[in-house]
């Protein structure tokens, strides 16, 4: 699980000090390292935030913070062996709720996952639901995502996963061509409704991205993997540029830059003039490339080089020419009503 | 975010620490002077006799900050001043404050939302299922590993979200342009929004027409202008907003079909086989559902000739004319 950014901001501070300390009520005595790891901070953190416990509280009474009106805890532990022990509370006894729109964020994560083979029943999705709606300060903001549609492959590369045997399938390049990839599975992403395995490819001898829907004939072998997930660095990019990679100018809307944000180059310089923006994006091959543009017709055009304008051109000719041939093998019209 | 003034040696975060434990410890509430003038970090620059005008804005600035932590700051007469707003008193009541107590997590769940919050890590709600998190790991549980390791996510790139999202939550009328396709000019609609969701890859914006009293949904793709929020707000609508606008929107893939042939062995062929909902009426021949025509039009241009609309006739010609397009912009 990745570690958590220390927090910036103030609030994000007030919402780790409210919810470190019903954590340090609920264990008479613990260390820093562990609390660290437990909220997934550096310790550092966790002693900043005890210190400034220690020395907070309510104006009390005299509206002058006395000393019993004040957190207090086990200084001289603190200081000698690294551990927290709270010797005085006051104000809070409880964990705080859930905001809604955390509420909302959470229910609407686990609405997607819920086709995942972790997830046992979609009861257990239900009742957790619930239990997130009534522990929250104000009904959840409504906020849904369609459960991602996943197939029999992801409960296979599973199965693999724990019988510590390479998986493999049929896979078609970007150029279309079709082989067999044999890898050992090291994490399986997400991006919207798009599922992708990451492994390392024994064929490439290197880590490779596949997309789940271009797999065929996906089973399990019987070869113990040579690569486990703990060991491979994975890079939070689900795909890396390559000193092979072709770089393309081409014009696009402004509004649908967004849709090819994963090609642009970190360094690429872009202007805009009357909406269109100019700009380059990386391919490995041009045959991706003319999937991508013609899929932006109107939307998207290739500038340079000519060699891919005249890729992109034969493509959509192609396409186009099948609805004109009279010779194409188009069937007799049925209706699908 | 607010930061103390100049000077100051009260960091922000244990001002608003401690206005938290202040309102927690009170019944009757306090009012604004209570609390500027005996508040850790507040009483350090308030003035007996003079101007507290910034303080009191510091002071409205803190208290946006903890609701939005989802922390119930309320507001209650002062006993004999009904209506005086100058003798308010701020509580914050535990009871509305507090997870109850029944509502804890086992290890399992805990991992499975640990994975729910990894869905935002990107874009707007990152910084909520962050909290949740935090908020979670308050409650000491610790979590089992997955066997397999995921990394699941959820975009949102659309700019539109964080505005309608504040205002679904804030119940406010919103304004916007939207652009049909094939239209030249975005139309201005003026809808109460319900829900935000994401359906097949796409975010949709389920809202009410107060005109008509019907609901649309708008992909906010088409969103073209800046969400304007308007003063005015609306009824709380009745809950599972987001579940019947997930419910429509699968109905309307539901009914849109269409047969297209496909190139065996292509990337036409394994990536469309795999689309949910297909089926194969003769080899080579799918038969695929949609949303919306024009999206999908787009999706199967791309496939150039490895695929073949046979119907219906609006989508064939659809695809078709994208094609030509693309041809005659790139000859």
């Amino acid at each position: 699980m990745a570690k958590q950014n220390p927090p910036r901001l103030a609030q994000d501070k007030l919402a780790f000090l409210l919810s470190l300390v019903p954590y340090l009520m609920d264990h008479d005595r613990v260390s820093v390292v562990d609390a660290a790891a437990h909220f997934g901070v550096p310790p550092e953190q966790i002693r900043d935030a005890v210190r400034l416990i220690g020395v907070s509280g309510i104006p009390g009474e005299t509206a002058t913070y006395q000393h019993g009106d004040l957190f207090d805890i086990a200084w001289d532990t603190f200081e000698e062996t690294d551990e927290i022990v709270l010797t005085n509370l006051v104000a809070i006894d409880e964990s705080p709720r859930f905001s809604a729109r955390e509420a909302a964020a959470l229910i609407a994560g686990l609405q997607y996952l819920s086709s995942l083979p972790e997830h046992a029943d979609r009861e257990a999705i239900a009742s957790l639901s619930s239990k997130l709606s009534r522990g929250a300060s104000a009904a959840p903001s409504s906020v849904g995502v369609e459960a991602s549609e996943t197939d029999a492959t992801l409960a296979l590369i599973r199965m693999s996963v724990e019988k510590g045997v390479r998986f493999e399938f049929g896979y078609l390049n970007s150029q279309g061509q079709g082989e067999r990839r044999v890898v050992d599975p090291l994490r399986i992403e997400s991006i919207d409704a798009d599922w992708y395995l990451r492994g390392w490819d024994h064929g490439r001898e290197a880590v490779r991205t596949f997309r789940l829907d271009r797999m065929s004939d996906p089973a399990m072998t019987t070869k113990p993997i040579t690569h486990e997930a703990r060991d491979v660095p994975l890079p939070d990019a689900l795909f890396e540029g390559s000193a092979d990679d072709l770089i393309v100018t081409i014009d696009i809307a402004a509004a649908a830059l967004p849709l090819i944000a994963d090609y642009v180059p970190d360094d690429t310089v872009s202007s805009e003039h009357d909406g269109i923006v100019r700009t380059t994006v990386r391919v490995s091959h041009y045959h991706g490339l003319k999937r991508l543009i013609a899929r932006m017709p109107g939307v998207a055009t290739v500038i340079e080089p000519a060699e891919a304008r005249a890729v992109v051109q034969e493509w959509a000719a192609a396409g186009a020419a099948r609805y004109l041939d009279p010779t194409a093998p188009v069937p007799a019209r049925r209706e699908a009503k | 975010m607010a930061q103390a003034g100049a000077g100051s040696r009260i960091p922000a975060e244990e001002r608003l620490f401690s206005l938290v434990l202040a309102l927690l410890a009170t019944d009757a509430g306090l009012t604004k002077t209570d609390i500027l003038s005996t508040v850790q970090g507040y009483r350090q620059k308030f003035s007996r006799s003079g101007d507290n005008a910034n303080l009191e804005r510091q002071f409205e600035r803190d208290k946006d900050d903890i609701r939005d932590l989802g922390v119930p700051l309320e507001t209650v007469d002062s006993p004999g001043h009904a209506g005086d707003n100058h003798n308010l008193r701020y509580r914050i009541p535990r009871g509305a404050y507090e997870l109850p107590t029944d509502i804890r997590f086992s290890p399992e769940e805990t991992t499975l939302l640990n994975l729910a919050a990894m869905v935002w890590r990107e874009g707007s709600l990152s910084a909520e299922s962050r909290r949740a998190i935090l908020k979670l790991r308050s409650l000491g549980v610790t979590t089992t590993e997955p066997v397999v390791g995921y990394a699941p996510r959820v975009r949102v790139r659309e700019s539109a979200f964080d505005p309608l999202g504040t205002a679904l939550e804030r119940r406010q009328v919103v304004r916007f342009g939207y652009l049909k396709p094939g239209e030249s000019e975005a139309q201005t609609r003026t809808v109460e929004p319900l829900a935000l969701v994401q359906h097949q890859g796409r975010w949709h914006l389920f809202a009410n027409d107060p005109e008509t009293s019907t609901t649309r949904t708008f992909l906010l793709r088409r969103i073209v202008t800046q969400v304007a929020t308007l003063p005015a707000t609306f009824e709380p609508p009745a809950p599972g907003q987001a579940d019947i606008a997930l419910t429509e929107l699968e109905a309307v893939w539901n009914s849109n079909t269409a047969v297209v042939e496909v190139e065996p062995g292509t990337d036409a062929a394994t990536r469309l086989e795999k689309r949910r909902g297909s089926s194969t009426s003769a080899p080579g021949t799918l038969n695929l559902h949609y949303s919306d025509l024009n999206i999908f039009a787009d999706e199967l241009a791309g496939y150039g000739p490895e695929a073949l609309v046979v119907s219906p006739p609006e989508l064939r010609d659809a695809v078709r004319s994208r094609l030509e397009r693309t041809a005659a912009d790139h000859g």
